[in-house]
């Protein structure tokens, strides 16, 4: 009996890896509003999503890396979130070009750009991921600080809105749900399907005629694009163009990818799961935060959480493989 | 492109006229590094006809496959489709758009995905669908219905079907696209029988339908039923093509094993070591299974015994192998000769069982060390003084060896990716010498090695074997098996076939049960 239940939380938690990081979030959630009740009324939640809107944005950029496997990853996802903010405040803005219709298009294509380049260093010439984007970690961090030395502030009004509210709408919550949308219209595609199967067994993909290096290409140019709306997020939540600000980003956007279940050999997870684990960190923050406690301990805990979410991932994908193989024998 | 293809006439019934050639592969050859995997193959492929490759370990089959799917690229030769331009770079992708549709031996399914994704894994645009998800359903579940008689939910995960019905899944994932040249390649092996028969009709009606099948299976029943046109191919080369009813059994076997072995099988010196062995039994396994459904093996390895390991590749030779160097089997246990159990290769090590893996590469060599270091890594506590490791006395063992196994190098300190392929195996056999085992396990230790090499091996051998050491060698070179043997274990379908004593042994009698067939006429001309 108690070994049926185990098998069916076990099988539960195979098809919705993220079950468990939203309990976490949920908890983490309580806990912030207990510790301040001001956390989040009804007037403080733009301005919270506002400020959770880059790093939730940088942890989803790293996610269709992630998922298209041969250990893809792409750790220049931070520096690229600091290059498009500076292209926007530091070069647009500054230089008179104040209109939205020319500043996001470009702010995505900058993005998008930046992540084709990666994606065929990866899928067409081989290179290891870690590597080519770490070149790129280096390229973009040193290309945004030679348009940008120092920050540069912008009072912009569609950038002010974009901060605080649109209309009614959060600006943050237009920012965050923009991939979703992205990813809804791809589920519609044949994209997403093969993106999966690339991830999840290339050799059979490969044989079975999909085209292995467009896949690879278009997630990293994916993940580029996503970057890009991170980029205006990290503008609109700081009223600035940074060229160092999201570079902390980079290793705890990782860690949020895979507290959110995403498998780091690809094929396996979610944008959605991206997200909790992006709160999950962010909430970590702000509860250290309101509590006033030494400000070493967040990486502490996160560290922590991502040490159980990487052991449970492995024993999941363990005993799927362990099924998967009593037949596999019989060949 | 359509789901099903109305263009597509009926063909004149079969014998009325030559059919033309739909496909047509000439003169292709394909080398991995220094192995020539296909010198030079051609064949022609007639509309409407089942064709059928056979040849054995090693003839190239698995890389010509390769070639047709795109896979591999030819280094040389042509590979034309007739009926439609060919395309420019070929890859699976693209060999696809011209028709060609193959089944690799392999069951190469994504886990993760629905029977349906699997089904329909590789038809489509980067963004757009080539079939609208509607008629992709209908049309899945048509051909899963002709090939299953209890097709799976299309949204079930593909990782919680049996081996047989993820199979079907690779061979409908071809047939929903309406092959014009469809290649099976062993894809029969994984199904059960009545996926077998119910494919076996969905090949003959693509046939009639003006299409072609390319057929490679292990199993001499399974041609005779289905194919036209048999081509053989031996070390690389298409060396005969028959008609259906054109040769029997005996002759594609003789063409598989090339006619120099007949003689070889004849005059083959008596049983040369005068019966070395003394019957103490050093190793024994106890209703042994392979796979689940395979028939229990009980085998004993006597001291000085000789045993050849034999069959087509993957049919469970390697399975028995790695069962007894103590890396499991799927029930049964296997023990050493005063009965202590081995459960582990650590266990097996420790009661003088070495092993010489296959794959030097990969799992024997240490391709940055030096040729001592390679040697002595097996051995090291031997190396020892006062606690620390002396290279000297590394290198003065592997001396020893270094003359009797006749391993030409310069120096131990140099790289072991110096020595050639030949020397680079003596090396390693040396490595487990050293150890003094009681059992040597060796999986197909001649592979890639030179002839002069190979002969001093089977010296080393012989001279084991009269010292009462039990040697188990997994081979696929008939010639050694024949020559060297006590006996040998030919294996089929993860299940001892025969069991040949070294009287019986030849290279026709071998390849003969490799696909089956008895040993009784193996004396035909």
């Amino acid at each position: 009996m108690r070994t049926d239940l185990r098998a069916r939380l076990l099988g539960s938690l195979q098809t919705r890896p993220w079950a468990l990081a939203l309990v976490i979030a949920v908890i983490l959630f309580v806990a912030n509003q207990l510790a301040r009740s001001s956390f989040a009324t009804w007037s403080s939640w733009p301005s919270l999503l506002a400020d959770f809107a880059p790093f939730a944005l940088a942890a989803i950029a790293t996610t269709p890396q992630m998922l298209s496997g041969a250990g893809g990853i792409d750790i220049s996802i931070g520096p690229l979130l600091n290059l498009v903010s500076v292209v926007v405040v530091g070069e647009l803005i500054a230089r008179g070009t104040t209109s939205p219709w020319i500043d996001v298009p470009a702010a995505l294509a900058v993005g998008a750009a930046v992540g084709c380049v990666n994606g065929i260093l990866v899928g067409v010439l081989r290179y290891q991921a870690v590597l080519a984007t770490l070149c790129g970690l280096f390229v973009l961090s040193g290309l945004g600080q030679a348009l940008l030395a120092t920050p540069a502030a912008s009072s912009q009004s569609w950038l002010t809105h974009l901060g605080a509210q649109v209309g009614p709408v959060p600006g943050g919550l237009i920012l965050i749900a923009s991939p979703f949308l992205v990813w809804l219209v791809l589920a519609r595609t044949a994209y997403l399907d093969q993106l999966y199967a690339v991830g999840g067994d290339e050799v059979a993909a490969y044989s079975a005629g999909v085209d292995v290096a467009r896949v690879r290409i278009t997630a990293y140019t994916l993940g580029g694009l996503f970057a890009g709306v991170g980029g205006l997020a990290l503008a609109a939540a700081t009223q600035t163009g940074d060229p160092t600000e999201a570079t902390q980003y980079t290793l705890p956007a990782i860690a949020a990818v895979a507290i959110g279940g995403t498998s780091l050999v690809g094929g396996r997870g979610s944008l959605l799961g991206s997200l909790i684990g992006a709160a999950i960190i962010f909430l970590i923050q702000t509860l250290i935060d309101s509590l006033n406690v030494n400000s070493n301990v967040p990486q502490l805990i996160y560290g922590a959480i991502l040490i159980v979410a990487i052991v449970l991932s492995a024993t999941l994908s363990r005993t799927a493989s362990r099924a998967a193989e009593g037949e596999t024998v019989a060949a | 492109m359509a789901v099903v293809d109305p263009s597509r006439a009926p063909a004149a019934p079969s014998g009325a006229r030559p059919a033309p050639p739909l496909l047509r592969v000439q003169e292709v050859a394909k080398s991995f590094g220094a192995t020539r995997a296909l010198r030079s193959c051609s064949l022609e492929v007639a509309a409407g006809e089942v064709h059928a490759i056979v040849g054995e370990n090693g003839s190239g089959k698995s890389t010509l496959v390769k070639l047709l799917a795109g896979v591999h690229l030819p280094d040389a030769g042509t590979i034309e489709l007739t009926a439609t331009p060919s395309p420019g770079r070929r890859s699976p992708r693209s060999v696809q758009a011209a028709g060609i549709f193959t089944v690799f031996q392999e069951v190469l399914v994504v886990g993760g995905q629905s029977v349906l994704q699997n089904v329909w894994l590789g038809s489509d645009g980067l963004f757009r669908r080539s079939v609208s998800e509607s008629a992709q359903r209908a049309r899945a579940s048509e051909v899963l219905g002709e090939l299953l008689s209890a097709p799976p939910p299309l949204d079930a995960p593909v990782a919680s079907l049996s081996l047989s019905e993820r199979q079907a899944c690779c061979i409908a994932r071809a047939l929903v696209r309406s092959p014009r040249v469809l290649i099976l390649d062993e894809s029969t092996s994984a199904l059960d029988v009545a996926t077998r028969d119910r494919l076996f009709t969905v090949v003959r009606r693509l046939c009639a339908s003006g299409g072609a099948v390319i057929f490679i299976s292990h199993r001499m029943g399974e041609i005779d039923e289905l194919a036209d046109r048999i081509t053989v191919l031996r070390s690389g080369e298409s060396v005969a093509s028959f008609a259906r009813g054109e040769a029997t059994a005996d002759e594609l076997v003789r063409q598989m094993t090339g006619s120099d072995h007949l003689t070889a099988g004849t005059e083959r010196a008596p049983a040369g070591r005068g019966g070395a062995t003394s019957g103490r039994i050093l190793l024994r396994t106890r209703a042994l299974r392979l796979r689940p459904g395979g028939r229990p093996i009980d085998f004993q390895l006597a001291a000085g015994e000789l045993v050849g390991l034999a069959g087509l590749e993957g049919h469970g030779q390697h399975a028995l192998l790695d069962a007894l160097r103590g890396a499991g089997a799927v029930a049964g246990d296997v023990s050493t000769g005063d009965e202590r159990l081995l459960r582990s290769p650590q266990d097996a090590f420790a009661a003088g069982i070495a092993y010489v893996p296959r794959d030097r590469r990969d799992e024997s060599l240490f391709p940055s060390l030096a040729i001592s270091e390679n040697f002595g890594v097996a051995t090291m506590g031997a190396d020892r003084r006062a606690g620390l490791f002396s290279r000297r006395r590394s290198a003065a063992r592997l001396a020893n060896y270094v003359s009797e196994l006749a391993i030409r190098l310069g120096s131990p300190r140099q790289p072991i990716t110096a020595l050639s392929g030949g020397n680079q195996q003596k090396v390693v056999v040396a490595r487990w010498l050293a150890a003094h085992p009681a059992v040597l396990l060796l999986n197909d230790p001649t592979r890639g090695v030179d002839l002069g090499a190979k002969r001093d091996l089977y010296r080393l051998l012989e001279r084991l074997s009269s010292e009462g050491v039990g040697v188990v060698m997994l081979s696929t070179e008939l010639d050694e098996l024949v020559e060297l043997m006590d006996r040998v274990l030919v294996f089929r379908e993860g299940s001892v076939e025969a069991e040949v004593p070294r009287s019986e042994l030849s290279a026709d009698g071998l390849v003969r049960r490799f696909f089956g067939g008895g040993g009784a006429q193996s004396d035909a001309n």
